[in-house]
């Protein structure tokens, strides 16, 4: 490992570090809330953000396998796939424990519950198709094509399922009016955006381990090893 | 040739290629009927209370249309790679040929059940509509939306494993969002009689409809080729 990953590593464990403690001793609790509940925010939040970013990465990785039918560019894509079904998972926990502690039960039904569940569900039918296919390049297209069309519902289900149905989550922050509106303590809104930062961090950290990986798998397939 | 032509050409052999075997129409029909004599034997119009009635109804409705759909709508893609005849065809037509009569047989077949479907669901669960046009738009959209990701998706698991199960695996998350607002729609045409109540369910249909078709059209040929 290089000196410049190393710290970069050491920088993301203290961002890490310094996020935690804030979220606890730092942001206040947010008025309305039960409890010590509203921190949860820091941490689910992100997790969902990493989970469309990974959906978006994926996406990314999927058009350029269609474009340059580079089978590193379709284990990028599955790479992102993978950690997004990772952080969708950790995303629906810790929502369900804070509707546990809120809401008095841990599924509600919620529209934002439904669509975290419908991108659960595409992650697992992606994988179910790469596993359906055992020609890597046959593989690669239909699993790009298939999360290219994945990827079309995602606008449906993150801005207009919520605003068709009633929920039990806040508002976006984003306005209909194409205005950003943030109804939050600034010491709140500095630990979310830290933590946002944190999380994402975190993410290509772990992106870049698992396409190195993919690597070095192609290229010993590639030397007939 | 040109594309409408050829397209029409697709559905009319596909319409004469089901004329002769009939497998689509019999398993869709079939899983159709069996489904909602079992759904109508043990719910019947009765067990419900009056007000969970349009809720219960309309998801009850869309659930039967979706997995009988499910047993027929692959078919289209399956069969040919079966008969190994998806070689002739993808030198005798057009990628977007053969997406488009192939969805246009989808449609066909969906609608066609649909029409089955929807009266003998009526009489053995006594769903009563408010606004029988508005029940219509909500079916016809559904219909279109259900074939525009169901063709995509045969064409995915053809080239796959071809089995049923990849294909209901594959399709259920691209079509909940989908299902979700025609329940709300067929709630709404089942209790509110103005037309202007179904528009927040029926844009989201349709533009959802469009945004698939779109997106298949593009990505048809690369599936449909490799």
């Amino acid at each position: 490992m290089t000196k410049t990953k190393k710290a970069s590593l050491a920088l993301l464990f203290l961002w890490f570090c310094v996020v935690i403690w804030a979220a606890f001793f730092y942001a206040p609790k947010a008025a309305g809330f039960k409890g010590e509940s509203s921190r949860i925010v820091f941490f689910h939040v992100p997790q969902a953000w990493v989970a469309v970013l990974a959906f978006c990465v994926n996406l990314v990785a999927s058009l350029r396998y269609l474009r340059h039918r580079n089978l590193l560019d379709d284990a990028r894509a599955a790479a992102a796939a993978r950690l997004g079904l990772l952080f969708a998972v950790l995303a629906t926990v810790s929502g369900s424990l804070f509707a546990k502690v809120m809401w008095g039960s841990f599924w509600n039904w919620d529209p934002r519950e439904v669509s975290i569940a419908i991108l659960l569900l595409i992650y697992a039918a992606y994988f179910a198709l790469r596993q359906a296919v055992s020609d890597p390049e046959r593989r690669g297209s239909l699993a790009a094509a298939y999360a290219i069309l994945a990827f079309v519902t995602m606008p449906f289900l993150v801005f207009v399922v919520p605003r068709i149905y009633w929920s039990l989550h806040p508002d976006t922050i984003i306005s209909a009016q194409g205005s950003v509106k943030v109804q939050m303590h600034p010491r709140m809104f500095q630990v979310l955006v830290g933590s946002l930062l944190g999380f994402t961090g975190l993410f290509w950290w772990l992106y870049s381990l698992e396409v190195r990986l993919s690597r070095l798998r192609l290229r010993r397939e590639e030397g007939g090893e | 040739m040109n594309l409408l032509i050829e397209s029409f050409t697709i559905l009319r052999k596909e319409l004469t290629s089901e004329l002769r075997s009939r497998v689509a129409v019999s398993s869709v029909g079939l899983f159709a009927l069996t489904t909602l004599v079992a759904v109508a034997y043990q719910i019947g119009p009765y067990r419900i209370h009056e007000q969970d009635r349009p809720h219960l109804h309309a998801a009850l409705l869309w659930i039967i249309v979706f997995f009988a759909a499910s047993s027929g709508l692959p078919r289209v893609f399956v069969k040919e790679e079966d008969a190994h005849t998806a070689k002739s065809l993808r030198l005798a037509a057009r990628p977007g040929a053969v997406f488009a009569g192939k969805f246009l047989f989808n449609l066909v077949l969906l609608l066609g059940l649909e029409a089955f479907l929807v009266p003998l669901f009526a009489v053995f669960m006594g769903f009563s509509v408010a606004n029988l046009p508005a029940l219509v738009l909500v079916l016809v959209a559904g219909a279109l939306g259900l074939a525009s990701s169901a063709t995509m998706v045969a064409a995915i698991i053809s080239r796959a494993t071809g089995s049923a199960t990849l294909f209901v695996v594959l399709s259920v998350p691209l079509v909940l969002p989908m299902l979700v607002f025609l329940i709300q729609g067929t709630r709404t045409a089942a209790t509110v009689p103005e037309l202007s109540a179904l528009l927040p369910s029926l844009r989201a249909v349709v533009s959802l409809t469009g945004v698939t078709l779109v997106s298949s059209a593009f990505l048809f040929p690369v599936v449909w080729h490799d």
